[in-house]
């Protein structure tokens, strides 16, 4: 089976789309409105090439290959409707660039830089919609939205809980949890894949906000913390202060695929807490007092050694954490099996 | 079964049962009752009987007696005349429009007569609601015949053959597209029915639902059963509730009848049919979205492929087919592939049915041929457009269609010819525009409509049918510039190509289709700020004051006359018009013709006030205005424009002369309109009052003979040529010159000099313009005893003015309409007869009239001693040296320089009126006369490096606002005249004026449109 596309033949296999067989073989198509995690829609028309014989431009991101085709990525006709399209989307609302949270990382202001548009031909709307910024997590700025339904299918089909769709028709068509409702009024249960999968400024983490863009900030991969899950994250760092978590958008690795919940995305804050326990403690005349590590350790071997001499090893029982990870809570379980000699070993996730 | 002698059958559909359909029904049987006879007569309320501008709808059966506009009142007469006395109603039948003859038989009315029934076969003519009607005409024999003698390869055959294309608008081949739904693996399929009819002006759907549901039904069995589905769903849009109440109900009884449900007929096929109800969203009725509406998800599009065929509703292979292409099945299958596609052209099989409305006569629903022509359509059946008003555009296809100006009205109903003319098939929805239609503000209309209606979910129909909407706006409001048209077309060509779904890809369909055909108007909003159909009421005060050339102020000068202050309302009118008395008697209103009282009862007869006006005002004595300029200017030819350029240029301090050939100053308007129409005195004053500014006026003087045209040239800084059209075309046949042949100027302008003319006592005159009815009414004042009027085609295309026809006639002069003269006879050169050919209309010509055609065989001889051709003019333009710079364009006129509309290609020569234009009216040359004058000046101070003029400020004249709190229907006032027998005798004025009392009366009916709402 092959396909040709800018005139170089190329094999494919059934069920891939046009844009699939041009990415994998290098040929730059730009997409808004799809994500390799989501199933196509072909909203936004951004991805749309010439296929011979068909009587209209089609979206290349949601067209099947079929064996035969021949396609054409960079014409004059698919260039003009490509820029239009960026173009309504550059006025539909307020993309102020300047101060916006995702400038230097937005698909839109890439489209527009690389499609040569020095400025839209159409001017933007008159109404300001104020930014919805209640909750702690999640700021939405409406007026950046370009609809290309990314955040509405991230929660459907990658979180599955089915907070966002569209509403409205035509000129009042927009996304949002059910009836007009905030966020924190919703089933929304913040794990932030709406923020992650979003490809403008429409919606952004409150606690990064006016505290450094994409240019500024390091980016760290790292493991939560939380669980023993594993979810690999970016921790953006500016003079070494974290500013946000964030998950790569596209070609996310396992085991979360950019995917993270509530607290691997917003809970960072205890980073620099001032009550943070940053030393081990013990106990003194009734008073927690700072130890070292050595200190620690051998204070609890030897309460526990005590415990095991004077009252047999069942009276000691070990439970275990679930933000430990698989290998922690082995050892944890044969530690106490057989250093310590019991079964009394629990975990919490087990209920 | 129980047998009735007559049958009252009354139409049920929508449409008459919102003009009181119901009511009817039960005095009816009330009625019935009454009178002891219940028994005789059934009564049969039936399903859309398709006229529907003539609702409530009733037949009376056996005789098929048509009676409209049935009120309840009606109902006792209609008993006691028609079904007791056996004597039918003459005055609730259809009526002839131009005879006003009764025509009792439903048939006979061209409305039916033309038509041709398949998808609508039972329409009118049984009760939708009894399935046991259905079966009696043949219902359920073809789902029998397929499930029962056919397999479903044998149904695909037939379906092919029959050539039936998807009536929902795509026009995709049904039995194409059942094929692939049989061929598609799976084990469940659907047959679904789209009836989310959401184009504006389009009910076909409807009507087909509620007249004849079992008809879909059995189309969808039949279908269902040819791809396998045993499951079927009708998606109709709850706004029809009567269409879902009559589907259901015929779900119900074809189960009972096991006609529907397990095992239909023992056939053991099964299938079971639902209702879905659309919650009204228009891109519902596209086929993915539709799927995902009955999915329970929002209605959205999804790509394509995968195609419903292999993957539809719940990823399951489908069909989904409009309800009129399931309306079609069973008649194919009962009658034969072949049978259907003997009917219609080529590509397109079958018939169409449309739903005609709009500025149409006969409103309603139609189902004709294809092949039929859209004009056919439009004016036999639909009766042509109400109130004598021109037809502009039709438009086919709704919001994703395009129009059919007049120029395209003899294209075929043919899928493949509409798209040739920039619009679509459709569905069905035929909407009539007349001349009072703005083409932009329809393109806007469908806009506003598509991008309310754009589901969200691409950008180019989202936000681009927003961006075109937003240049439309702005262009009826009259902030349209440079450039828009072509951002328009520039965003519709990329809209329909990139769009996701069918709704954005023809979207632009009416904008660039406006576009095509009606550029001018885009151009006249953008760039004159005009809205040639006074309908984008931002670009105008009021209609009358935008409709007219030079913009008078009628509501002002109207308002002038209720307040009594007639001076002043003569200084408003002087302020445009120099020559109001004459245009309130001869000046044809293009301000009436958009006048809003029409809409209402009759126009305002605005040139009779006018005239009131002039003829009663006290005028200010007229000063000279000083000469400032050192330019000097000559006008040839002192008609309404020339003299109005003169008036002009004199105010704005040159010096003019006007060289005029004839005795008298006034040009056409007194040389070519008779004086009973136009004493000569109101033209004197008028010009008198133009040579008190210091304007010579050189009379007898005729340029080329008495003073060479380029000694002018020579003398004068400007020269305007003004010199009318006098001279009439010929008819270019044998005998024109025979003593006794007269062209209609040269005619009239003989009698108007005072020539002893001798007509003899037959008179024929050629044409059925103005000038021909100034001929014949002039030929009757001279002595003739016998005046015919022959024009080549019917009453309603004449251009002269209606109430001179009228007023001809009256005076006995006869019009023989569909006849041309071929050949002129005569004895010793002299005229003694003209043999005419009788004409047939044929075609429709660009005009949107249809041609007349010669029948062969058809000539007679009409004896006769004059004949005086009347067909156009043009200009006498021979005083100008065939080797002058003043060059002539290849129809021998003067060629204008494009877009200057008044300069020639000499320096410092201009044209205007009659002879620029060819024969125009009065206010046209005056127009042009300001026009020029503006031009002229304009110039000389550009070349000078001049300031542009600035006029001085007008005496400010307060206008009052009265109105009346309310509109209480009253007709235009008349206006009184002199008594026939009386008026023939001599060519004194016929229209007498109106008094004081009447003109107030009728100032009174002004509407006011300038007023503003503060």
């Amino acid at each position: 089976m092959s396909i040709t596309i800018d005139g170089k033949e190329l094999e494919f296999t059934p069920g891939q789309t046009v844009y699939e067989v041009a990415k994998a073989n290098g040929i730059y198509i730009p997409v808004l409105c799809h994500h390799e995690q989501l199933k196509p829609v072909g909203a936004c028309r951004v991805c749309v090439v010439e296929v011979e014989k068909a009587r209209s431009l089609v979206a290349s991101c949601a067209m099947p290959a079929e064996n035969g085709m021949i396609v054409y990525t960079n014409t004059e006709r698919v260039l003009q409707a490509r820029k239009l399209a960026v173009e309504l989307l550059m006025t539909q609302g307020h993309h102020n660039c300047i101060t916006c949270e995702n400038s230097g990382d937005c698909v839109l202001q890439d489209l527009a830089y690389s499609l040569g548009i020095e400025a839209p031909r159409f001017s933007e709307p008159k109404e300001i919609k104020a930014l919805e910024q209640a909750n702690e997590m999640i700021v939405r700025d409406m007026n950046k939205c370009v609809l290309c339904g990314l955040c509405v299918r991230a929660c459907n089909e990658i979180q599955v809980n089915q907070v966002l769709d569209y509403t409205g028709r035509g000129p009042t068509a927009a996304v949002g949890p059910a009836f007009g409702n905030l966020y924190e009024n919703s089933d929304c249960v913040f794990c932030g894949e709406c923020v992650r999968i979003c490809p403008v400024g429409a919606l952004f983490e409150k606690q990064g906000r006016f505290q450094g863009r994409a240019d500024d900030l390091d980016k760290v991969r790292t493991t939560c913390a939380y669980c023993g899950v594993g979810c690999q994250m970016d921790v953006n760092v500016k003079n070494g202060k974290i500013v946000k978590i964030t998950t790569p958008r596209e070609d996310a690795p396992a085991p979360n695929f950019g995917s993270l919940c509530i607290k691997g995305r917003f809970g960072y804050d205890f980073e620099g807490h001032a009550d943070r326990l940053t030393t081990p403690l013990i106990r003194k005349d009734g008073e927690l007092k700072e130890a070292s590590w050595d200190e620690a350790i051998l204070y609890v071997a030897e309460k526990l050694n005590a415990i095991k001499k004077n009252s047999g090893p069942d009276a000691v029982a070990g439970f275990s954490s679930a933000r430990c990870t698989n290998e922690e809570n082995y050892l944890f379980q044969k530690f106490l099996r057989a250093v310590i000699g019991t079964n009394n070993v629990d975990h919490c996730a087990r209920l | 079964m129980k047998v009735f002698r007559a049958h009252i059958l009354v139409c049920g559909g929508t449409g008459c049962r919102a003009t009181g359909s119901e009511g009817v029904l039960q005095s009816i049987v009330q009625e019935l009752a009454a009178k002891g006879i219940s028994d005789e007569v059934a009564v049969v309320e039936t399903g859309c009987n398709g006229f529907c501008a003539a609702g409530p709808i009733m037949v009376i059966y056996p005789e098929g007696t048509f009676y409209q506009y049935v009120k309840k009142e009606d109902v006792a007469e209609i008993i006691e005349e028609h079904i007791i006395k056996g004597r039918p109603v003459q005055r609730l039948m259809y009526k002839e429009p131009v005879t006003e003859k009764p025509i009792p038989h439903m048939l006979d009315i061209p409305f039916f007569g033309k038509q041709m029934l398949i998808a609508l076969k039972n329409r009118g003519l049984i009760d939708a609601e009894k399935i046991d009607e259905y079966i009696a005409r043949d219902g359920y024999m073809a789902a029998a015949k397929a499930l029962t003698e056919m397999t479903p390869d044998d149904v695909i055959d037939e379906m092919k053959k029959s050539g039936l294309r998807g009536r929902g608008g795509g026009g995709f081949p049904t039995g194409m597209k059942w094929s692939f739904a049989r061929k598609a693996q799976g084990d469940v399929k659907y047959i679904l029915c789209n009836a989310d009819e959401g184009d504006p002006g389009a009910f076909m759907d409807r009507s087909v639902l509620e007249a004849d549901p079992h008809a879909v039904l059995e189309g969808m069995i039949i279908g269902g059963y040819t791809i396998g589905a045993n499951k079927g769903y009708i998606y109709c849009r709850a706004e029809y509730p009567l269409a879902i109440k009559r589907l259901n109900l015929a779900i119900e009884q074809a189960k009972e009848y096991g006609l529907l449900g397990e095992n239909i007929l023992g056939s053991g096929y099964s299938l079971d049919i639902e209702v879905y109800q659309g919650a009204g969203a228009f891109v519902c009725g596209e086929e993915t979205a539709l799927m995902n509406s009955i999915e329970g998800k929002r209605g959205m599009p999804r790509p394509r492929p995968p195609f419903p065929a292999n993957k539809g509703l719940w990823q399951k292979p489908s069909v989904l087919n409009n309800v009129e292409t399931y309306a079609n099945v069973a008649q194919i299958i009962l009658k034969g592939g072949d049978w259907y596609a003997s009917i219609g052209t080529e590509r397109s099989k079958g018939t169409k049915v449309f739903a005609l409305t709009g500025a149409v006569n006969n409103v309603g629903l139609v189902e004709v041929p294809m092949g039929t022509p859209i004009g056919d359509i439009i004016f036999d059946i639909g009766g042509g457009i109400p109130g004598g008003k021109k037809y502009k555009a039709a438009q086919l296809g709704g919001p994703s269609g395009g129009c059919i100006p007049a120029s395209g009205l003899n294209t075929l109903t043919d899928y493949e010819e509409i798209i040739k003319l920039g619009a679509i098939m459709g569905s069905g929805g035929l909407i009539v525009m007349d001349e009072d239609t703005c083409m932009v503000d329809t393109a806007r209309f469908f806009m506003e409509f598509c991008q309310e209606e754009s589901c969200g979910k691409c950008t180019p129909c989202r936000e681009g049918t927003k961006r075109m909407l937003e240049i439309l706006e702005r262009i009826c409001h009259g902030e349209g510039k440079d450039g828009d048209i072509e951002l328009l077309q520039e965003l519709a060509a990329t809209i329909k190509d990139s769009a996701l779904c069918g709704l954005g890809q023809t979207a632009p369909n009416p904008v660039l289709s406006t576009i095509r055909y009606f550029r001018d108007e885009y151009e006249a909003h953008i760039y004159d700020k005009r809205c040639p159909a006074a309908v984008c009421s931002a670009l105008f005060k009021s209609p009358c004051q935008h409709a007219c050339p030079i913009e008078m102020d009628v509501p002002a000068y109207i308002a002038l006359i209720r307040a009594g202050r007639l001076d002043d309302a003569y200084k408003v009118m002087k302020r445009t018009n120099p020559f109001s008395g004459s245009c309130g008697r001869v000046c044809p209103q293009f301000c009436a013709n958009k006048c809003r009282r029409g809409q209402l009862d009759d126009p305002m007869a605005i040139n009779w006030l006018k005239r009131y006006i002039a003829d009663n005002a006290l005028k200010a004595k007229v000063e000279a205005v000083p000469v400032t300029r050192k330019e000097k200017v000559a006008i040839i030819g002192a008609g309404p424009g020339g003299l109005t350029a003169a008036q002009d240029l004199a105010k704005r301090g040159y010096k003019v002369t006007v060289f005029e050939e004839l005795p008298y100053a006034g040009g056409m308007m007194r040389y070519a309109i008779p004086e009973y129409r136009l004493p000569r005195d109101v033209i004197a004053e008028e010009v008198a009052d133009i040579a008190a500014l210091g304007v010579e006026i050189k009379t007898n003087t005729r340029v080329g003979k008495d003073i060479s045209f380029d000694k002018i040239r020579a003398d004068y800084d400007v020269t305007i040529i003004a010199c009318g059209a006098h001279k009439s075309w010929t008819l270019d046949i044998e005998g024109e010159d025979l003593k006794g042949v007269w062209g209609a100027v040269e005619f009239l302008r003989a009698v108007n000099l005072g020539t002893d003319v001798h007509v003899g006592s037959k008179v024929a005159i050629v044409g059925g313009g103005n000038s021909a009815i100034d001929a014949a009414r002039t030929a009757v004042r001279l002595g003739a005893k016998d005046v015919t009027v022959l024009y080549r085609r019917e009453r309603k295309d004449m251009p002269a003015w209606e109430p001179e026809i009228v007023a001809a006639e009256h005076e006995g002069v006869k019009i023989e309409y569909l006849v041309t003269p071929t050949r002129l006879v005569g004895k010793d050169g002299k005229l003694t007869g003209v043999v005419c050919q009788r004409m047939r209309l044929g075609e429709f010509d660009r005009s949107g009239r249809r041609k007349a055609v010669p029948i062969e065989g058809s000539e007679y001889t009409l004896s006769i001693d004059t004949i005086v051709p009347a067909i156009s003019q043009s200009a006498d333009t021979t005083f100008i040296p065939a080797e002058s710079d003043v060059k002539k364009d290849k129809w021998g006129g003067i060629e204008i320089v494009a877009k200057t509309k008044t300069k020639t290609t000499a320096e410092g020569v201009y044209i205007i009126g009659d002879a620029a234009t060819g024969p125009a009216t009065v206010v046209e040359a005056i127009a042009m006369g300001h026009k020029v004058a503006g031009d002229v000046d304009g110039n000389i101070r550009k070349k000078n490096g001049e300031p542009a003029y600035v006029a001085p400020a007008q005496e400010k004249i307060k206008i009052p606002f009265e109105v009346d709190e309310e509109v209480i229907e009253s007709p235009k006032a008349e206006m009184p005249e002199l008594a026939v027998a009386t008026r023939i005798a001599s060519f004194t004025e016929v229209e007498l004026g109106y008094t004081k009392e009447i003109a107030y009366k009728e100032a009174c009916r002004c509407l006011r449109c300038d007023g503003e709402i503060e």
